[in-house]
Order: C-alpha cells, then sequence, then structure tokens
C-alpha cells in the first residue's frame, strides 16, 4: 500500500525564502508521488506551524512526514514530537535541508530553488520506505574519565565524586597540579595559586570515589555513546609506588643531580634524573626520567646507580615495564590545557638569540617563591638583578602567521606581573609593556588594569619590530599607535 | 649544463656593472650557462605605485618572452626579481587576469601561460646549484674572513609570495659564505634597511640609513660587508664616502657582492670580477693577488 505523505516548508523568515521559490517548490512537490498535502509556513517550529502539521496529519490521514526547513540538527527533534503528538510514529519523519545544505550556500534563487527540488524528491521518496520504529533504553556506565590532572580536571573530577560516581582521573605527567602549579599569583585577586590547588589535589588523592592514573596516558578509546572502554598506558615509573616514601634521598644522591632541565621550572631550574617535578607532588613518589636516566640510556650508572644505594624503601627497579589497562566509562571529560608557544620561530623576537628573552612562565617561575631562584629576579643571562624589564604581548597570537586567535589570558597575566614585580623590585626598576589592546574583561579585571596603569609603568600600543642584542643588554624599538612615535 | 635567460633589469647593465661581470664569470664555473635574450623591457616595479596594471603587463611581457625560449629567467637584481615573481603570482592566482593580460601580449604574438620559474642569485646558488657544488670549486678559501651579511628587503619580503629566504632569518649567505671559507657572523643590525629606496624623496635621511648600518658593522669588527642588491651595493658601496660625511665617521668598510667573492675564492682575477669598480677600500683586504 502506498503511503500518505504530507510535504510542508518553512521560510525559515527569510533564510530560505530569500533565496528558495516557495511557491514553486511546493507546487513541485504536489507533483510527486504520494504527496497528498503540500503546506508552507513562515516558521514552522513554532505553534502555530506545529499545529498545522498536527491538524493535516488526522485531517488527510498522514502516515508519512517531510519537513523542508533546516538541519536535522537543529529540529529533528522537535518535528518528531509533533508528528507523534499528530497521532503517526515519530520516525515516520523525513527532513529535507535545504537551509544549511542550500539556501545558505547558495545566492542564485533558480539554482537554489532546483537544488532544493532535488532534495526534496529524495526526502520524499525516503519518507516512503521509512518505518515505524520503538525507542528503548541502554543503560550507562556510571563512572567517568577525565583526561588532564591540572585545575579544570582536578576540580571536574572532585564534582563528579562528590555526586557519587567512581571517576578516573589520567594525568600523563608524574604528579597532578598542572600548569596552576606553575603559578605563583592567580589574577585579578593576587590569590595564592599554591593556596587554592594543593588541597585539592590532596582530597583527589585521598576520595574514595577517585581512581588516579598518574604518569598514564590513554592509547585508545572504543566502544559508544555511555558505554566506553577506554585503554590507558601507565607508564613506567621504575619505582614501586607502594614502597616510595617520598623522602627525595635519590634525587638528592642521583649522578645527573642538578643537570637536566625541570619541566616544572620551564627550564629554568635542574633536576635530577630521578625525581618529583614539585615538592608538592601527588602522588608524592619519585619517578625516574627513562630519557635521561644513565642506567636505562647506557645500561650502566657508575659502579652501582646512587640512588638505589641511597633508597632505604628498596623502591627502585629498574626492570619495570609500561602497563596497560582497560577501564569502562560512560563519560569522558577532556581537560588537556594548554601549551605556550615556543617563541623561537618568531625570530624578530629575540627568544632564540638572548637568554634574558623569557615567556611569561618562566618569569612565573623566576617570580615564584618555589622557583628556582626562590623569588628573586634576575636576569638569566648573568644572574644580576635587571634595570628594565619589557612585557610584549600577544606574541603568535592575534597573528595571522601563528595563531589568528586571543589567548585571552596574556594581557591579565602581564598585568599581574607587572604588580608583583613592582613589589619585589620597587620603582628603581623601569617596567614597560607592550600591548595590541588591554583585554581586561573579566569580573575585577578592568579595576585591575586601572590600578596597574597608575603605578609607574610605561603603556606602548604596539608591537615592537625587533628585540635586538646590544652588548650587555638587549634594545627594543617600538612604535606606538596612540602618539605615532617611534 | 643548465641554462636560464639572464634578465639583467635596468640598474646592473647601466651602472652596476661589476654585479653582471662577476655573474658571468662565476655561474658558468657552476654549470650554469646564461642566455641573453633581446627585447626585455622595464620589470614593472618602479611604476606598481601609480599603475598595477602596467606594472602587471610589463612583467607578464618579460615572463612571456622567456617562455618563448622555454627557459627559466635569472633575475640577479632582487627587486626585479619580485617585480616578476609576484605578478606571476597573480596571474597564476587571480580569476580571469591571464586572459586579460594575455589579450595585451597578443599585439606581439607573446602569451604567458606561467611555466617558467624565476629565480635570483641566492637561490640559484644555494638551492639549485648547492653549496657542495660551490666547495668543489674553492682554490682559495677566504680563511676566517670575517664577513656581515646583507639580504636587502626585495629578497626576503614579502614573505607571503614565497621569497628566496627567510623574512625573519635568512641564512643562505651565511652557508655559501661558510663553504667559501669566510666566517659570517650574525649582527644586530642584520635586516636593517640600505636607505636606497629613499633616495628619490629623502636623500639625506637614505644615506643616514646607510651610514648608521656600516658604522655598525665597522665597530663590531667585520672585515668585509657582502650584499647581493645592486640598489644596496649602490647605497654601501658608490656612496659609502657621502654616507658617511652624514653620519659623521669615516667608513673604511670593504664592500663585495656576494658573486664578487665567491670569484675571489674561485681564483679568478680581480679584472675580471670587476672589483677595480668597487669605491668602498676593497683592497685593503689583499684577496686574490695582484
Amino acid at each position: 500500500m502506498s503511503k500518505k505523505i504530507g510535504f510542508f516548508i518553512c521560510h525559515c523568515g527569510i533564510n530560505i525564502a530569500s533565496t528558495v521559490d516557495i511557491k514553486e517548490l511546493m507546487d513541485y512537490a504536489k507533483t510527486l508521488d504520494g504527496v497528498v498535502v503540500s503546506q508552507d509556513y513562515k516558521y514552522m517550529c513554532s505553534d502555530v506551524g506545529a499545529n498545522l502539521i498536527k491538524d493535516s496529519i488526522k485531517k488527510h490521514k498522514l502516515d508519512g512526514v517531510v519537513i523542508a526547513c533546516c538541519s536535522p540538527r537543529m529540529h529533528e527533534h522537535t518535528f518528531r514530537g509533533v508528528v507523534e503528538a499528530g497521532g503517526i510514529n515519530a520516525f515516520n519523519l523525513e527532513i529535507a535541508n535545504i537551509r544549511e545544505q542550500c539556501s545558505w550556500a547558495h545566492k542564485d534563487k533558480y539554482l537554489a530553488t532546483e537544488k532544493a527540488k532535488a532534495l526534496v524528491r529524495g526526502a520524499i521518496a525516503k519518507a516512503k520506505l521509512l518505518e515505524s520504529l520503538e525507542t528503548s533504553k541502554i543503560d550507562v556506565t556510571p563512572e567517568a574519565l577525565v583526561i588532564g590532572g591540572g585545575i579544570a580536571g582536578i576540580q571536574v573530577a572532585l564534582d563528579l565524586a562528590e555526586e557519587g560516581h567512581k571517576v578516573y582521573l589520567v594525568e600523563k605527567s608524574p604528579s597532578i597540579g598542572g600548569r596552576m602549579a606553575q603559578l605563583d599569583k592567580t589574577f585579578p585577586t593576587l590569590d595564592c595559586s599554591s593556596c587554592i590547588l594543593t588541597p585539592k589535589m590532596m582530597e583527589v588523592a585521598n576520595h574514595s570515589n577517585i581512581e588516579l592514573l598518574s604518569y598514564s596516558e590513554v592509547i585508545g578509546i572504543d566502544g559508544s555513546i555511555g558505554n566506553y572502554i577506554v585503554k590507558v598506558k601507565k607508564k613506567a615509573r621504575f619505582v614501586n609506588m607502594d614502597k616510595c616514601t617520598g623522602c627525595g634521598d635519590c634525587m638528592v644522591a642521583c649522578r645527573l643531580k642538578d643537570r637536566i632541565p625541570s619541566e616544572f621550572n620551564e627550564g629554568m631550574g635542574m633536576r635530577s634524573a630521578i625525581y618529583m617535578p614539585f615538592p608538592q607532588a601527588v602522588p608524592l613518589k619519585c619517578t625516574i626520567d627513562a630519557q635521561n636516566c644513565l642506567m636505562l640510556t647506557r645500561g650502566k650508572c657508575g659502579t652501582e646507580p646512587l640512588c638505589v644505594e641511597a633508597c632505604e624503601a628498596d623502591a627502585i627497579d629498574f626492570k619495570q615495564k609500561d602497563e596497560e589497562v582497560e577501564i569502562n566509562v560512560g563519560a569522558i571529560v577532556l581537560a588537556t590545557g594548554y601549551d605556550l608557544l615556543d617563541p623561537t620561530s618568531l625570530y624578530e623576537y629575540g627568544y632564540a638569540r638572548s637568554d634574558d628573552v623569557i615567556t611569561s612562565l618562566e618569569m612565573e617561575r623566576l617570580i615564584s617563591s618555589s622557583g628556582p631562584t626562590g623569588g628573586e629576579i634576575i636576569r638569566p643571562s648573568n644572574g644580576e638583578k635587571p634595570k628594565s624589564i619589557t612585557y610584549i604581548l600577544c606574541i603568535g597570537s592575534r597573528d595571522e602567521t601563528e595563531c589568528p586567535w586571543c589567548c585571552r589570558i596574556g594581557c591579565m597575566s602581564a598585568l599581574k606581573h607587572v604588580y608583583l614585580l613592582k613589589e619585589k623590585l620597587g620603582d628603581d626598576v623601569e617596567i614597560n609593556v607592550c600591548y595590541t589592546d588591554i583585554r581586561s574583561f573579566g569580573k575585577g579585571y578592568e579595576e585591575f588594569y586601572r590600578k596597574i596603569r597608575g603605578m609607574r609603568t610605561n603603556f606602548f600600543r604596539g608591537r615592537p619590530s625587533e628585540v635586538r642584542n646590544a652588548g650587555d643588554h638587549l634594545t627594543i624599538d617600538i612604535f606606538d599607535t596612540t602618539t605615532n612615535t617611534l | 649544463m643548465k641554462k636560464y635567460v639572464l634578465y639583467p633589469g635596468c640598474v646592473m647593465p647601466t651602472e652596476q656593472y661589476a654585479y653582471e661581470m662577476s655573474i658571468r664569470e662565476v655561474l658558468p664555473l657552476l654549470n650554469i650557462k646564461l642566455v641573453d635574450l633581446e627585447g626585455f623591457s622595464c620589470c614593472g616595479e618602479p611604476i606598481k605605485s601609480v599603475n598595477q596594471m602596467l606594472s602587471l603587463a610589463l612583467s607578464a611581457r618579460n615572463i612571456a618572452l622567456a617562455e618563448k625560449e622555454g627557459l627559466d629567467i635569472f633575475a640577479p637584481c632582487p627587486m626585479c626579481h619580485l617585480a616578476l615573481s609576484e605578478s606571476k603570482r597573480i596571474l597564476d592566482s587571480e580569476l580571469g587576469m591571464n586572459e586579460k593580460i594575455n589579450k595585451f601580449l597578443a599585439d606581439e604574438g607573446l602569451s604567458y601561460t606561467g611555466k617558467v620559474d624565476i629565480v635570483n642569485t641566492l637561490d640559484l646558488l644555494h638551492d639549485i646549484v648547492g653549496v657542495d657544488k660551490i666547495k668543489e670549486l674553492v682554490k682559495k678559501p677566504l680563511k676566517e674572513l670575517k664577513v656581515a651579511t646583507h639580504y636587502g628587503c626585495h629578497l626576503i619580503r614579502p614573505s607571503e609570495i614565497g621569497r628566496p629566504d627567510d623574512s625573519e632569518n635568512p641564512q643562505k649567505m651565511e652557508k655559501i659564505l661558510e663553504a667559501i671559507g669566510a666566517k659570517p657572523l650574525d649582527y644586530p643590525e642584520k635586516l636593517d634597511c640600505c636607505g636606497g629606496l629613499l633616495t628619490a624623496n629623502l636623500p639625506d635621511s637614505a644615506l643616514t640609513k646607510t651610514g648608521q648600518k656600516l658604522q655598525k658593522v665597522q665597530e663590531q669588527g667585520f672585515d668585509a660587508f657582502i650584499d647581493i642588491c645592486p640598489w644596496c651595493h649602490r647605497q654601501y658601496d658608490s656612496k659609502q664616502t657621502k654616507a658617511g660625511e652624514i653620519v659623521a665617521a669615516k667608513l673604511e668598510v670593504p664592500v663585495f657582492y656576494l658573486t664578487q667573492l665567491l670569484g675571489i675564492s674561485f681564483g679568478i682575477s680581480k679584472d675580471k670580477l670587476g672589483l677595480d669598480l668597487n669605491l668602498s677600500p676593497v683592497d685593503k683586504l689583499n684577496l686574490g693577488g695582484k
């Protein structure tokens, strides 16, 4: 038995009607086999439009409905409800997307109408073959996976755990904490970053609903929405987690002590081959860096590895292997955070040429009391106190050759630094800020900016063309676009 | 042996003879044959700001002449190289431009199809010949000659259209100079402008730029200053004394074309390389013997 199809076309204001000839499409649909009624309305998704469809289903005893309108992603759900309310099975609905895939994409009215006809013809042919379906419910796994152990991942894990869900928190580095652990203060309130973060890290470590998979990486995800099977690689730490007490004796003993640039200190300080990223690490266990450890790279470390000798808990195990575990979760939260752009590629700013050109995160480590200098501000090239510090904002961002977008944290982070540097160095150190526009958009940000503006700081609107070595100092040429002066 | 049509431009054949002389001596040794062609016109760059279509048509005409020979173009002048490359890019990418220009070329029985490549001295030496080949020919290595390089603007900018070297950190001249035994060193003013393009409107400012850069080069103890553009060379070499007067400094910086220095290291005699045409004190280095 042939189905009775009702055809409905939405003008979507002028979104569809200005490019597709509605009248012609309506008349065309009427000529197609199976179509018993063809109607239009300005906004089919409105209450009036919905009633029009419902009434038509009853009046014409329709058993299939085709709506030419926006993408099914937008309103398929809405219209299924309408069709159901009209008295037929919701799955007898077919949508012809003549907005996103036709009217929005084209300018020529004739050609767009012809394309709309083809889309409608296909949808009607399909509608005749549709069968009624029943919906059913499937249980989802109540466990969740959070990828990334920075402040975002930590907070998500804690919130989910508090609601009673079991949470797996996967972090690729030896400790959770992420970028926030590297920060000294937060803007605009100048709170102590660690004082906010470390209690939360501790809570994660102790929460009965959270299983922390540190020094681990997700290597595969399978399954479907609500029921994922996730493969996680637990990288070998070469330290027995049950035995290690986190005393740090091994780090002091290591032959490579103070020889490897510390990731936590952004290379501004050094660590050993067996290390803990920072003293407040969670978990508070040591890890051997397989890329550098003499024992692991050459199979030999003096007559005997000094860490083994130093470890009273006998926790070091060079034979440890990577492990793979499989976990089942219903939801996955990605909280993988950000990386800084490597300014080496922007040669003109001198990062590759001078030790005294540093990133804001490197400066953060210099400012921090847990940093390599204990919070003393020095020039990396000679260890002396700087006379003048210049911030260049928007390095690589809002820049078509690197990232066209705004990073949204650079301005505030620099303003925060200005405050902290003024506090540490006083007014005898000159501070300049070269900005594009100061984007101080959040709560309390503009007030913070005003405060800094009143603090004897030079603001230049413009990006320097070049940073040059000039003997023992750097020179910077900047064209200030507010005063049109070099 | 690879063949190129030599596109001489205007400055090189009318005043900067030494560049052409050294090119004609050095390239054949590196298996590059240069073909001279009759009928070339201006590259178009000088009138680009006044009439872009005419500039484009002139470039296209020159390229079409080479196309007729079936040979790629070698344009030693970076300004010509930029004009031709930029026009090629416009003709190859802008819809309808090709047809428009070809209508103009049809009068002379020429047509532009975009088949030929346009090279400059720098990419020809570094990318096509290669530093290994250059190294093989060196007879008199320039032992430890401390040199400062100057690329000029046209050769490295604008980067969007693809230039022979990086716009912020060009290194190809350095590689070539290392191959002939010289010691190129980085210096902060490396990318500073020669001032040449200011000459017509602000002659004193132009020479100030020239003088300031040479002064810095001299202060840092360089033995020689190497350029590759006839416009820049005119500033640094031909006008060095004048530039010194403007910045109130006694400038004595030997300035060479890259190809002159290559020739010296290959054992070619000074007169063939046009060394006596250099107005800067190149003799004080006693390169190339007699």
